[in-house]
This record gives structure tokens, sequence and C-alpha cells, in this order.
């Protein structure tokens, strides 16, 4: 009996250890925005202790970005962020989950480079908090107002900037000169039209034994640009149910699926296409910017021409190229990381983050101001024709959809799955959309 | 060998007793020594027994409840009770089917890897003189070694669809004419996630078999050689016998981490692609859990996962007490 007694005497005190473990864990973070308008900067950094913020960026592992992104944020800490008292600590995420499993394990996640179509899932989900509600106004209306219109727009969900357009490319078709020109060819003359880019890839298939063209069905996001290209729709305007199945998204498809079945189509996914084409295997390669410098440095040690056109259209109608990249999102649980996570989202976006981001990564500037000033970006653009094809293609760009929170990431994997199976298995395309769409649909509750 | 048994056994009788006798004198004292001195050997198991409730009966709790509410295990966030609901959408997610059929198609297709082929290498090697055997042994237990996510990556280079050494081999020899994406084309990508995993475990189950071989007595080999026995006969009436523990410990670690096994070359390979068609039931808990943020359907899964694999387990013990056969006089 008396063992029982202290069997259980031991249980009680152990459950009352965890007890207190556990109500430890749950009151670590309350993203509220109880700091609203508090962090007026200077005031409450200190350069003596300085605040250290984390920073998730993709950007970092990428062997073709993450020097550029290294440069951007080590020459915040030496500058702006020694003076005022901030250091970025910056974090891998490669796929984008990491940032995830740390604010679920209670770390300190402030800024995430977090990509488009799952952002209002994020605010929603894990306390990532509006622009408005927790920088100062007249600093923020200040920093807008040298931003393109149409880039803040992408980050603003019900009237509130969750994030801030921060790396930003469209899609370039790529060209290998010196494949086009063994299959006698003119890269100073690209395909303007899919029907142009099929015959061209079969010429190069066809003389040089390389494949010709790719685009990976896995590539995320320009699949929306040649939906749209065909003029299709992808979700409906209020984001409540989705509409590719339609006769020009269904064509759409099927241009894309006969392509690559010509035989002069790359196969494997995005990454295995991207070295493919540096490894100067393939002949068009469809692409974010943000892959420019590395391209360019591939065809600089091999000896060849790289060349860069604009997105490839419809017979007969004009082409909607899509927008890739990222916002920078923010969360901040005191004064203190707010004031600092604002010194450093300014600073990244500034006329020298810019010209870092464009410069050295190939990404976009979406400052109206920097490209236009030969002090930061002029010299940049006027000698990089790709980058002027990319600018010219942000008029008539369309974003890729922002899935509604709820189900956003089955959205995202249910409509990769479809384009992934149409293009490679060769699925019949109508019935494989028309029964996603309704799966879609279902989930959304439309 | 029986007498030294029974000795051995006498001696441990004689020692325990007074040893009893000693820790029960104190009852005869005050009440809070012998209170005291009844709690002490608690008080051993104590440590052992909060680390094993912290880390693993608590969690292992929680998932239970988890799987009944929803939450995204967001500090702050507070949980809220839906029932029955985390199961009806995991019986309804598209993926599940084939990661169910994917998980059993990796754990059958492992076990050659984990058992028939490393059971031939080390018999094989076994006979070798000391020197060759270390040294063949070494190379075969390099993979197992190797990180999961290195591996992965030469893996990866040697699979390349336009790069990799392996297409333009086949494609030299005249295979095939065209790119192969492994890990991007339906049907292959299994096959080529089933083949890496298992390159990687044949080290283990070589260790093992090894390990299992020094044990056994080479004399019961001299005296069935000088029965005229062949090298075959051996394998199969001593040999298996003698091992018998390690096979069924094979047996059972095979089926059991196979899910586990193939789960970083899933991730790091294809993200479960093409479509979907190449996921496993560990990495479908991964991704509801960690990509999804639906703690409550990814604990569901896991909660279905531990109960068939619970009575699997529970089936592959009775299996082992029954089969296996152990040699006392080893």
């Amino acid at each position: 009996m008396k063992r029982i007694g202290l069997l259980l005497l031991s249980a009680a005190l152990l459950g009352s250890l965890l007890t207190g473990c556990q109500s430890d864990g749950t009151v670590t973070q309350s993203p509220t925005g109880s700091n609203t308008n508090t962090a007026s900067g200077d005031s409450i950094l200190d350069p003596e202790n300085p605040t250290t913020i984390s920073f998730y960026s993709y950007s970092l592992s990428y062997p073709t970005m993450k020097p550029g992104m290294e440069h951007l944020i080590a020459e915040f800490n030496e500058t702006v962020g020694a003076e005022k008292g901030v250091i970025v600590e910056s974090v891998v995420d490669a796929s984008t989950t990491q940032f995830k499993a740390d604010i679920a394990a209670g770390k300190q996640v402030n800024i995430v480079q977090h990509a488009f179509p799952t952002m209002d899932e994020d605010v929603q989900k894990l306390g990532f908090q509006a622009y408005e509600d927790i920088f100062p106004a007249d600093e923020l209306a200040e920093h807008f107002s040298h931003f393109n219109t149409n880039a803040l727009s992408l980050g603003q969900i019900d009237g509130k900037t969750y994030g801030l357009a921060f790396t930003f490319s469209t899609p370039i078709l790529y060209l290998n000169g010196a494949l086009f020109e063994q299959a006698g060819l003119d890269p100073n003359d690209p395909p303007s039209t899919w029907e142009e880019v099929y015959d061209c890839a079969v010429a190069i298939k066809e003389k040089t034994g390389v494949d010709g063209f790719g685009l990976a069905p896995d590539n995320g996001w320009a699949t929306f640009g040649i939906l749209y290209s065909n003029g299709a729709e992808v979700l409906s305007e209020d984001r409540t149910e989705a509409m590719f199945a339609s006769e020009e998204g269904i064509e759409a498809m099927e241009m894309w699926q006969n392509l690559y079945e010509s035989g002069a189509h790359a196969v494997g996914l995005d990454k295995d296409l991207q070295e493919q084409f540096m490894a100067g295997n393939l002949g068009m390669h469809i692409q974010s910017t943000s892959l420019l410098s590395g391209f360019q440095s591939a065809a600089d040690a091999a000896g060849w021409e790289l060349y860069g056109a604009a997105m490839p259209a419809f017979e007969g109608k004009e082409a909607v190229p899509v927008n890739s990249g990222s916002s920078l999102m923010v969360r901040g649980s005191s004064a203190e990381e707010i004031a600092a996570v604002w010194e450093f989202v300014k600073y990244a976006s500034s006329e020298e983050g810019y010209t870092i981001i464009t410069e050295e990564i190939g990404y976009l500037p979406l400052r109206t101001d920097v490209v236009d000033d030969p002090n930061y970006l002029k010299g940049f653009v006027d000698s990089n024709p790709i980058i002027q094809t990319n600018l010219e293609q942000l008029e008539r760009i369309q974003p890729c959809p922002i899935w509604p929170a709820a189900n956003a990431t089955e959205l995202t994997t249910l409509f990769a799955d479809m384009v992934t199976q149409i293009i490679t298995t060769g699925a019949d395309a109508e019935t494989l959309m028309k029964r996603t769409q309704g799966e879609m649909n279902k989930l959304m509750g439309a | 060998m029986q007498k030294r048994h029974v000795t051995a056994s006498g001696m441990g009788s004689t020692v325990a007793a007074p040893r009893l006798r000693r820790l029960d004198q104190p009852v005869h004292g005050t009440g809070i020594r012998a209170a005291l001195y009844s709690l002490k050997p608690y008080l051993y198991l104590l440590p052992g027994f909060a680390l094993l409730i912290f880390w693993l009966y608590r969690p292992l709790s929680q998932t239970f409840y988890y799987a009944f509410v929803s939450w995204g295990m967001i500090p702050g966030t507070e949980p809220t009770w839906v029932g029955l609901d985390n199961f009806t959408r995991l019986l309804n997610n598209k993926d599940l089917g084939t990661a169910v059929i994917n998980t059993v198609f990796y754990t059958v297709g492992l076990l050659p890897f984990a058992i028939v082929i490393p059971l031939l290498l080390s018999v094989m090697t076994n006979s070798m003189n000391k020197r060759a055997k270390n040294i063949y042994r070494a190379f075969m237990f390099i993979p197992m070694i190797m990180a999961p996510v290195s591996s992965a990556t030469i893996w990866r280079w040697l699979l390349h669809p336009s790069n990799g050494l392996i297409n333009k081999f086949l494609q030299a020899i005249g295979l095939t004419s065209s790119n192969i994406a492994f890990f991007s084309t339906e049907g292959v990508a299994t096959w080529a996630i089933l083949g890496i995993t298992g390159w990687k475990m044949i080290g283990f189950g070589t260790l093992m078999f090894s390990a299992a071989l020094t044990g056994v007595n080479p004399t019961y080999y001299e005296a069935a050689a000088l029965d005229g026995a062949s090298p075959r006969r051996r394998f199969f009436d001593l040999t298996l016998p003698l091992i018998s523990p390690t096979i069924v410990f094979m047996l059972t670690m095979s089926i059991l981490f196979a899910s586990q096994w193939t789960f970083s070359y899933i991730d790091i390979l294809t993200s479960g692609g093409p479509s979907g068609t190449s996921t496993n039931i560990s990495y479908e808990i991964y991704t509801y859990g960690v990509a999804n943020c639906d703690g409550g359907m990814s604990s569901a899964a896991a909660l279905l996962f531990m109960l068939v694999f619970g009575a699997i387990s529970i089936g592959l013990t009775r299996l082992s007490n029954r089969i296996t056969f152990y040699d006392k006089n080893g």
C-alpha cells in the first residue's frame, strides 16, 4: 500500500512538473497589435545594446542568388544596423517551411521572404502583422510613395499591406545563342509566339541533338501566365471560385502538352532545367529573371552568348506575364523588435537595397526612382537588355492568384499536381482540369 | 555446459537472499526511515521514468488530443475541438490512398536490401581473411554513415535528366534515346527512391549479420564439413537457424522504419511528386503538420499510422518468439 502511495506521490510531482512546462510554453508570445504605431525608430533602439531580429530567406538557398542576398544583409548590419542598433540574423529557408516550424516552436521569427500565393493563409494562421498596424504612419507613407503602385497592391489584402513586394521578376524566355546559331536560327529574332517556339525547339533538337525548349511543369508561377495569355482566368476576382477549366484554359494547357510531346521539350524538375540550361544543353528556357546573374556567369564561363526575350504569346493575342518573387512579411513581439524590423525593411527596399538586388541577383527594382537615377541603376539597366525586357513586361503584368486562406496549401497542391499530370503523363487536359476545378471549388465552398 | 548453468543460478539465489533481508531490516525502525528506505528503489527509477514520460508518453498523449482539435500549433493560439473532423478530412484526402500504397511498396521493396542482399554479402565476406573482410565490410558500410542530404544530392546529380552520368550511360549503350527524368516521371520516381534508400541500408544489414556470424561457433561448421555437408546445406541448416534472431530483428526494423528511412529522399528528391505519386505516410504527416500548419490532421494521420504499425510490431514480436532459435551453447 505504502509503495503504491509513494508511486502516486512521485507521479503527482512529475505531473506538476509537466503542467508547469506546458503553461510556460503557451505564454511565450502574443502576436497582437498592442504596439500600434509606437515604433518610432531611433528612440527605442540602442546602438550599445543592439536588437537582434531574424530574417528567413529562400534566396539564400540558391547558389545563384546567395551572394547577392548575403551582401544585402551584411551591408545593412555594417551600416544602418550598426548605427541604429539592429542585427539581422539570416536563416536559410529553402522550401519556405522552416519559418512555419520555427513559429510553431515559439522561436523568434521576424521577417520572412514570402511568396505571394499563400500570403493570406499565413496572415491568418501565423500571426503576421499589417504594416499599417505597427509601423509609424508618416514614415510608411513616405516610403511607399517611391513604389510602383501595382507592386504595392500585390502584397495588400483587404486594404492593408501584409507584405511589401521585395524581390520581383517576370518570366523571361532565355536563349542559348550558340545553339540557336547551330540550328540556323537568329537569336536576335527570338520567337514571339508559341507556334514559333514550337518550330524553333524542333529545329534545335534536330540540328544539335539537345532539347530545344524547357519549362518545368512544377515552375509554380509561369503556368498562370500561359493561362492568362490565352484569355483564361484562374481564380474569380472575389477569390471564391476557381475558373481555369474554361475553353481558353484547356486550349492553353493542350498547347503546352503538345509542345512537351514534340520530343524537343526538356524533362525534369525546375531545378533540373535550370542546371540543364546552365550546362548549355537547352536551347530555350522560361525562367525568372532572378536566375539572370547565374545564367550569365554560366554562359560567360562556357563561352556562349545569353539572350533574353519576352514571354511568348498566343497567335493574335498579347502575352500576359505573371510575377514571381516575394514580399517581406513581418511580425514582432515587442516595440524594439518592430522598430528593428522597420529599419531592415526600409533598408532592403531602399535605393541601395534595390541596387544590390538588381545588380547582383537580377530581380527587378520596384522603386521607380532608382531605375532612372545614374547614381543607382541607370547604367546597369541601359547595358542590360534582359532587365529592360523585364521592365517592359511589368506594364502588362497580372499577379498570380492568392488562394483563399483556409485551404491555400491544399489548393496550391491540387493545381500543381494537375499541371504536372497533364504535361508529363499526357492525361486528357479537359477531363482533368474540370475535375480538379470541381475539387478546388468544393474546398473553397463555391 | 548444463552444469555451469545450474551453479550460476544457484549462486545467484544465495547472493540475493541476504541482500533482501538487509533491505527489509529498517522496516522495523521508525516510520519515516522505513518510508525513505522503501522509497529508495523508486527514486532510482524516477529519472528514467521522468525522461520517458516527458519525452515519449507526454507527446504521445498530446497527439491523441490534437487528433480531435483544429490547431495550427502557433504559440498564443488555442486549439478548437472538432471531434472526428480531422479523420474525415484525412480519409477524403486525395493523396492518402497513394501514400498508404507507397508505404507498403517501400516496406516490401526494402526487404531484399535489408535482409537478402546483406545476408549474402556477410556470408560471402565471412570466409575471407580478416584484412580483406574488414576492407570489404567498411566499403559496404560507408553509404550508411553518409548524411542523407549529401547522398541524396549525389544521387540527384547522377540521375540528372540531361547532365547526369546514368542518363549519359544509358544513352551511350543505346537503352534509351531520350533523357529520363527519374524523379519526375510517374512510376519511375518510386523505384528511384526505393533504390537509393535500399543502397543506403545494405551496409546496416551487412553489419548486423556480420556481427551475428561472428557469434556463431565455428566448431559446428567443422563438424558439418566432416559429415560431408555442402556449403549450401551448411548455409540453410546451420547459418540461417543460428542467426535467426538477427534476421527477425532486421525484418522488424525494416518493416517498422521503412517509412522513415525513405522520408529524407522523398523530401529532398521528389517532395512527394510528381503529382503526389511518390509520397508515403511519414511524408504526408510531415506535410500536413509542417507545411500546411494543420496540427490536427497531422496528429490524426500519426495516430492511425501508430495503430497500424503497433499491431504489426506486436505480430512481429510474437513471430520472433515462435521462430527464432537461440543457441545457448554458442
